[in-house]
């Protein structure tokens, strides 16, 4: 009985840990949205205020003259395109350096200054390669995302456990079985993490993009365009929008998944 | 079988050559015999297995294997690593039929024969778990199936039951005499215990670090089955201690990071 009731206060404990950071954040911007108000005088959108015209912008109120469903759309499209390409680039890239030793040793230290330039810097690059437009959006996602998940499937290669690849040359595996049937198995929970790191850096750039190289849609192009139209509480709903599309990719889609193959490859946990 | 001629093994690291491991060693094993390997920690036994499973070559010297110089590790010298190194991402029927896969077993016939072999090791039933949901025990029981599998000349063993508790040790112990009486493969097997020695095999060698080298070659002719608490056996055990308290203990390891990958 009284182990029905603590796991029920677990649960509870559990629900209010994880409910904590909104209230949080919502109290604090509620506080500020006062504050500012009070000192001065500028209506700072309230999360009520925000709340409301999330609900209209939903229910088919126009923004820049465009449903917020097709700026929600162009901007998963090009977050997704952008990274695809980086997807699909640095995991080659990971795989081949991790695999050949010359190319590691000439290109390895590319990803990692790559990783120190920040996404919005690309800007002058992008505009000069691609003028302004959808490439130029791409191209920075793409470029952005790039580093981590080449650093981090090229890390999980190197890492494996000299002992697999043994037993698997014990049973007699030529290069192609070793790679596809145990280095890339092996290395998969780093490769998730990198595509995880990969997706969320994707979306930050994106939205960065957008303000700056944007074409007539996406959520960071609305941002700046609700501004000259003063309707800033559009501006904070698209910041909301934001928030939750990266959160919800990041944290339950991928992390759900990680944290699945993880606990399958680590066997430290003994079943007794 | 498996002659090693004068070899020698130093490891290069960061460029420079430690101190060699083994010096100028010589070691024959016969068809069909139960070898144990006992030495102290630290003193190159890993070495001396890895050797002739090809996972490193010889710095100076030759090791033989049926007359042939090794080149790399093969399907023919089966190794059973201290852990199981089970490969997470495959179930145990998988795990099992790795080596029959490479050489192109598919369908029925893989999953008889896989079956087969789990079988022999009393794991039939787990056959779709995956490594995680396993014991110690269960994991190196699938190694060993693992190794079977492969239909070896040779099984090379490194301390497999060393991480087990007691009970499942001997138990493992008695399963892989059972194994070896039925085929009668050749069967090297490293160890730091007397007590294993004692019970397992035919012949030891007492390897006591790299200047000693085989300090000790001698048969263990007790009848089979042994038992644990027979006269015989104990002195056995004892003789076989003594041999090992000659020799120094807890020798420092030549490397820092052990072997190279090959």
């Amino acid at each position: 009985m009284s182990s029905y009731r603590s796991a029920i206060d677990k649960c509870m404990k559990k629900g209010l840990q994880s409910i904590f950071p909104f209230v949080i954040i919502l109290v604090v911007w509620a506080a500020s949205a006062q504050i500012v108000f009070l000192l001065r005088g500028v209506a700072f959108p309230t999360p009520w205020q925000t709340f409301a015209r999330l609900l209209e912008l939903l229910g088919g109120d126009k923004l820049s003259n465009i449903s917020i469903y097709v700026h929600i759309g162009s901007s998963l499209k090009r977050w997704l395109v952008g990274f695809g390409i980086a997807a699909f680039l640095g995991v080659a890239y990971g795989l081949l350096a991790g695999r050949i030793q010359w190319v590691e040793k000439a290109t390895a230290r590319i990803p990692q200054m790559l990783l120190g330039i920040p996404g919005l810097a690309w800007i002058p690059v992008a505009i000069l390669l691609f003028g302004i437009g959808e490439p130029a959006t791409i191209f920075m996602i793409a470029v952005s995302a790039f580093s981590p998940i080449a650093i981090n499937v090229l890390a999980g290669i190197k890492n494996i456990d000299v002992h697999f690849i043994r037993a698997a040359r014990m049973m007699g595996a030529g290069n192609n079985t070793l790679f596809l049937r145990v280095l890339i198995p092996a290395a998969l929970p780093s490769i998730l993490n990198g595509l995880r790191i990969g997706l969320g850096t994707g979306w930050r750039v994106l939205v960065a993009a957008e303000m700056i190289v944007g074409t007539g849609t996406g959520l960071g192009y609305s941002i700046i365009q609700a501004r000259w139209t003063l309707d800033y509480t559009a501006s904070f709903v698209c910041i909301l929008v934001i928030c939750m599309i990266g959160l919800l990719f990041e944290q339950v889609f991928l992390k759900q998944l990680e944290k699945r193959t993880i606990e399958r490859w680590t066997l430290t946990a003994e079943a007794e | 079988m498996i002659q090693l001629e004068n070899v020698s093994k130093s490891y290069l690291q960061n460029g420079i050559w430690f101190p060699p491991v083994l010096a100028k060693l010589n070691l024959t094993v016969t068809e069909g015999e139960f070898l144990c390997v006992l030495g102290p920690s630290g003193c190159g036994k890993t070495t001396l297995l890895n050797l002739i499973a090809g996972f490193v070559s010889p710095s100076e010297g030759r090791v033989l294997f049926q007359g042939k110089e090794i080149r790399g590790p093969g399907p023919d010298r089966g190794v059973v690593f201290q852990d199981a190194t089970l490969f997470p991402w495959l179930t145990v029927m998988q795990n099992v039929g790795f080596g029959l896969r490479i050489r192109g077993m598919k369908g029925r016939l893989f999953k008889e024969t896989t079956i087969g072999f789990l079988e022999t090791m009393g794991l039939a039933e787990h056959a779709e778990k995956f490594p995680y949901a396993l014991s110690g025990g269960m994991r190196q029981r699938v190694a060993i199936a693992r190794v079977l599998a492969l239909e070896p000349k040779v099984l090379l063993m490194d301390e497999p039951f060393s991480a087990l508790d007691a009970n499942t040790r001997e138990r493992l112990q008695d399963e892989l005499l059972k194994v070896w009486m039925l085929h009668r493969r050749t069967i090297v097997y490293i160890t730091h215990s007397v007590e294993e020695t004692a019970y397992l095999a035919d012949r030891v060698v007492v390897f006591g670090g790299t200047d000693a080298g085989l300090v000790a070659d001698l048969p263990v002719s007790l009848k089979r089955p042994r038992q644990r608490n027979d006269n015989e056996f104990i002195a056995m055990k004892d003789h076989l201690r003594k041999c090992l308290a000659e020799q120094p203990c807890c020798i420092q390891p030549q490397t820092l990071t052990g072997e190279r990958n090959q």
